[in-house]
C-alpha cells in the first residue's frame, strides 16, 4: 500500500519511449508498401488487434484496477451496432442503412453509453464481486442477442455485406491501435492517471485526498469500453456476419486478459507487449501442437499468475507493474477500512 | 521507464520480420503434413511423380481442434479419402487429355472464425490454390466464402448448410448437400401420407435449427397439416418438460424437433417423463448416429430423423460405386464407419472433380459454367446445382430407428424399410 509505483513525475514528449512508438508505427505503417500477401497482412492485422484490446482492457483493469472479466461485453456492443445499422436500421429503426464508416462511430459511443450505465451499477462493487459482476453481464449479453432476434438476428445471426479490402483493413487496426496506445501512454503522464493508479492502490486514500473517484473510475470504463466498442464494430464488418457464439468469443475474452497479464498490469508498454509475444507465441509454436495449444495457453496463465506476477515488463525490475493477485488482495482490505469510516 | 520500450521495439521488429520474409516455418499448421503431400504411397505415385505430374492444388481449412473437432475431423477424413483415392487408384483427374494429380492442403481452423478467415487468406495468396474446399458449420463457412468469392475462387462446401449461405448472391459457391431449410421434407412427407394431420416444432435458437424450422412449418402445410405451435428453445437447454407438458396439451400427430445431438436426447427424454406421446416423433441430428441408440436405448425406438446420406440408401454412381461401397472403402481406410458428414465431404471433392474434368479445363469460369450445368448421380445422391449455387436435385432421406437399426424409411427411391406409424406409446414399450 505504501509503493504507489511509478508516480515520479513526467514531462510529456521528453521521454525517448513516445518517440521509438511513433517510429514503429510508422515502420507499420510502411509494412505494406513490401507488398507483403495478405494473409501476411490479416496476421499482423489480427496482432493489432489483440494489442488494442489489451490495452483497454489494461485501463480499466491494470491501471483503475478494476479486473474487468466481462470486456468482451463492449466489443460485443459495438459489433451489433454496426451489424444493426448497417443492416437492419430500416425495418428496427425506421432510419436509413448505414455505410460502414458512418455506422462505426456509433458502435463505439453505443458502447461508451453502455459502459457509462453500467459502470453506475458495477463500479460500486470491488475486487473479486466487481469481476463476477462483469462475467455476469457478459453470459447476461450473450443470452440478450439471442433473445432479441427482431434487432439482433437471434442465434441466426445478421450478415454484413461483404467488402473486404484488407490493405484498408489493416490501416483502420493500426489508427485504432495507435489510438489506443498513445491514449493510455497520455492518461499515464497526466493527473487523471495519476489518479487512477492512487484509485487503484488505495480508492478510500484517493477519495479522502479529494479525487472524484467515481468520475475518474467511471470515465476511465467508459474511454476503455469506446475503443473496445470500435474494435468491435470493426471486426464485425471484416468478418462480414456476426452471431452471438462469434461475436462472444470466451477465447478472445481470456486473450486479451491474458495479453494484458503477461505484458505487464499497469503499465503503457506491458500489454502491447504481452499481446505482441502471446500472439506470435500461438502462431509460430502452439499450433504445431494442435490438442496441447490450449491446454499450453492455460498452463502459460498459471505459470505467469504464479511466478511472473509482474509480467514480461515486471521481471525486467522494478517497472511499475501489478499483478493480478494484488489487484483482488486490496479490494478485501479497502472495502473493510470503509466499514470503519463513518 | 527506459528499456522496456526498447525490448518492445526489437520484438514488434522481429515480429515484422517474421511476417514479410517467406519463412518455411509457416508450413501447414497441423495433421495437414500427411495430406499436404500428393499421397506419396503406392508404386504408382511414385511412378507418376517420374513422369513430371501435373498437379491441381486444392485447399481447405477444416476444424480439427475446438467445438466442431469432432465433425471436422469426420470432414477432414472425407476429403483424405477422395484424395487417395483420386490420385492412387482412378489415376489423377481427367483436364482434357492429361491427368492431373491432386495436392490437398489442409489446415486446422481451430473452429476459430479469425482463424478461418487467416488460413483462407493463406491457401489464396500464398499456397496459390485453384479451388477451395468448405470448412465445417455454417458459420465457417460464411467467413471463409466471403473471402473466395472476392479472389473469384470456386468454392465447393459439404458441410453448411444454413440457408443464408445461399441468399448473399455469390457466384462461386456450391454446396452439395441439401439446405436446412428442406431437412425434413421427405420425412414430412411420408407421415403425412400416414395420415398425419397436425404437427408441433420445436427448435434450438441458432442459426441451423432456425432454418429447419421455418422450412418444417411450410413443408407440413404445404402436405396438409396444421402447424399448431412452432417454439424456440435456448441452446443451452437442460430441462424441457415444461415445453414437452405444453406440446401435450395440444396432442399433435407429429413432433419436430430441430436442433443437435445433445438437445435432442434431452427431448426425447422429456417426452417420455411427461408421457408427451405423438403419432411420429422427429428429430434432426441425432437419430441417424448410431451413439443415439446407445444413449437412450429403447426411447430411442421409432424416433424418426433426417439425414442427409445413409450407407443403407440405394444411390450408386460412376465414381466410388454405391453408398454401401463408398461406406466400405471408408471403413477399411479409416476403421470406422462414415457418418453424412464424411460422405458429403467426400462428395463435395467429388462434384469439384466432375466439373473439372466437365470443363476440360481449370480455367475458374468453365469450372463454375460446368457447376452450374451438373446433373449427376454419386453415390452420395443426385447432384444439380441451381443458380445461387444450392443442390436441390437431392432429396433429403429420413430414418426410422427400428428395433435399434437406422433404416431409411423415404424417399421412397432409396427406402429400405416401411414407415411404423403410429409409433408405440412410450408406456408400452
Amino acid at each position: 500500500m505504501t509503493r504507489v509505483s511509478g508516480l515520479e513525475p513526467v514531462s510529456l514528449f521528453r521521454r525517448r519511449e513516445i518517440w521509438i512508438w511513433l517510429g514503429l508505427v510508422t515502420l507499420a505503417a510502411l509494412f505494406p508498401l513490401t507488398q507483403p500477401t495478405t494473409a501476411r497482412l490479416l496476421m499482423t492485422m489480427q496482432m493489432f488487434l489483440l494489442i488494442t484490446l489489451a490495452t483497454n482492457w489494461n485501463l480499466i483493469g491494470g491501471m483503475t484496477g478494476y479486473v474487468d472479466f466481462g470486456h468482451l461485453t463492449f466489443f460485443g456492443v459495438g459489433a451489433y451496432t454496426v451489424g444493426i445499422l448497417m443492416t437492419r436500421s430500416k425495418e428496427v429503426l425506421f432510419a436509413p442503412q448505414l455505410p460502414f464508416w458512418q455506422a462505426l462511430p456509433f458502435a463505439g459511443l453505443m458502447a461508451m453509453l453502455f459502459a457509462f450505465l453500467l459502470g453506475m451499477a458495477t463500479l460500486r462493487l470491488r475486487g473479486p464481486y466487481f469481476s463476477i459482476a462483469m462475467l455476469a453481464t457478459l453470459l447476461a449479453m450473450r443470452e440478450l442477442t439471442r433473445l432479441a432476434s427482431p434487432l439482433t438476428g437471434g442465434g441466426a445471426g445478421l450478415d454484413l455485406p461483404p467488402e473486404l479490402n484488407r490493405v484498408q483493413e489493416y490501416y483502420i487496426t493500426l489508427g485504432l491501435m495507435t489510438l489506443s496506445v498513445g491514449l493510455i501512454w497520455w492518461i499515464r503522464n497526466t493527473e487523471f492517471g495519476l489518479s487512477l493508479l492512487a484509485i487503484r492502490e488505495d480508492e478510500i486514500g484517493a477519495e479522502m485526498r479529494g479525487i472524484n473517484t467515481t468520475l475518474h473510475k467511471t470515465v476511465a470504463f467508459s474511454l476503455a469500453a469506446f475503443l473496445t466498442g470500435l474494435v468491435g464494430g470493426f471486426w464485425a464488418w471484416q468478418n462480414t456476419y456476426i452471431d452471438p457464439d462469434v461475436v462472444f468469443f470466451e477465447p478472445r475474452n481470456l486473450e486479451m486478459i491474458m495479453a494484458a497479464v503477461l505484458g505487464g498490469l499497469g503499465t503503457v508498454w506491458g500489454p502491447p507487449l504481452g499481446a505482441a509475444v502471446l500472439y506470435w507465441l500461438r502462431e509460430f509454436f502452439w499450433s504445431r501442437f494442435l490438442l496441447a495449444h490450449l491446454l499450453g495457453l492455460g498452463i502459460m496463465l498459471m505459470l505467469v499468475v504464479l511466478f511472473l506476477p509482474g509480467g514480461i515488463v515486471g521481471l525486467m525490475g522494478r517497472r511499475g507493474s501489478v499483478s493480478l493477485a494484488s489487484l483482488w488482495q486490496l479490494r478485501p482490505f479497502a472495502s473493510s477500512q470503509q466499514e470503519e469510516n463513518p | 521507464m527506459r528499456r522496456y520500450p526498447l525490448l518492445f521495439t526489437v520484438l514488434l521488429i522481429a515480429a515484422l520480420v517474421l511476417v514479410a520474409c517467406p519463412a518455411p516455418a509457416t508450413a501447414p499448421a497441423t495433421g495437414g503434413q500427411e495430406a499436404a503431400q500428393p499421397a506419396a504411397g503406392g508404386q504408382e505415385a511414385a511412378q507418376a511423380q517420374e513422369e513430371m505430374p501435373k498437379v491441381i492444388r486444392i485447399g481447405a481449412a477444416v476444424s480439427e481442434t475446438g467445438r466442431y473437432a469432432r465433425e471436422g475431423g469426420d470432414t477432414r477424413q472425407g476429403y483424405i479419402l477422395w484424395m487417395e483415392w483420386v490420385n492412387n487408384e482412378y489415376g489423377g483427374i481427367k483436364v482434357g487429355d492429361e491427368r492431373y494429380q491432386v495436392e490437398l492442403i489442409l489446415y486446422d481452423d481451430e473452429s476459430n472464425p479469425d482463424t478461418v478467415t487467416r488460413l483462407t487468406e493463406k491457401l489464396i495468396t500464398e499456397d496459390k490454390v485453384q479451388f477451395l474446399l468448405g470448412p465445417y458449420s455454417s458459420g465457417l463457412t460464411k467467413a471463409a466464402s466471403a473471402i473466395s468469392e472476392k479472389y473469384q475462387i470456386i468454392m465447393v462446401e459439404g458441410n453448411g448448410a444454413s440457408d443464408s449461405l445461399f441468399e448473399r448472391g455469390f457466384q462461386y459457391l456450391f454446396a452439395v448437400l441439401t439446405p436446412a431449410s428442406r431437412y425434413t421434407q421427405s420425412g414430412l412427407k411420408a407421415l403425412a401420407d400416414a395420415g398425419a394431420r397436425s404437427a408441433v416444432i420445436a427448435y434450438k435458437d441458432s442459426p441451423f435449427p432456425k432454418s429447419v424450422a421455418q422450412g418444417a412449418e411450410q413443408w407440413a402445410q404445404e402436405y396438409g397439416m396444421e402447424v399448431l405451435a412452432v417454439e424456440s428453445y435456448p441452446a443451452d437447454i437442460n430441462d424441457a418438460t415444461a415445453l414437452m407438458a405444453k406440446f401435450k396439451e395440444l396432442d399433435p400427430d407429429v413432433f419436430v424437433g430441430a436442433g443437435h445431438f445433445v438437445d435432442g436426447v434431452l427431448l426425447a427424454r422429456n417426452a417420455e417423463e411427461v408421457d408427451f406421446t405423438p403419432k411420429a416423433f422427429m428429430l434432426t441430428v441425432g437419430p441417424s448416429n448410431p451413439e443415439f441408440v446407445e444413449e437412450l436405448g429403447k426411447t430411442s425406438e421409432q424416433i424418426i430423423g433426417p439425414t442427409q446420406w445413409e450407407r443403407n440408401m440405394a444411390w450408386e454412381g460412376p465414381y466410388l460405386g454405391t453408398a454401401e461401397e463408398y461406406a466400405q472403402r471408408y471403413e477399411k481406410r479409416w476403421g470406422e464407419p462414415p457418418t453424412y458428414q464424411a460422405a458429403e465431404s467426400t462428395a463435395t471433392a467429388l462434384a469439384l472433380q466432375i466439373a473439372i474434368e466437365m470443363a476440360g479445363t481449370l480455367e475458374t469460369d468453365a469450372v463454375r459454367q460446368a457447376l452450374l450445368d451438373m446433373d449427376v448421380v454419386t453415390f452420395y445422391g443426385p447432384i444439380n446445382f441451381d443458380e445461387t449455387g444450392k443442390n436441390l436435385a437431392k432429396p433429403m432421406g429420413a430414418i426410422q430407428i427400428q428395433d435399434g437399426q437406422i433404416l431409411v424409411i423415404a424417399p421412397e427411391e432409396a427406402a429400405v424399410a416401411d414407415l411404423v406409424y403410429p409409433m408405440t406409446p412410450w408406456k408400452e414399450r
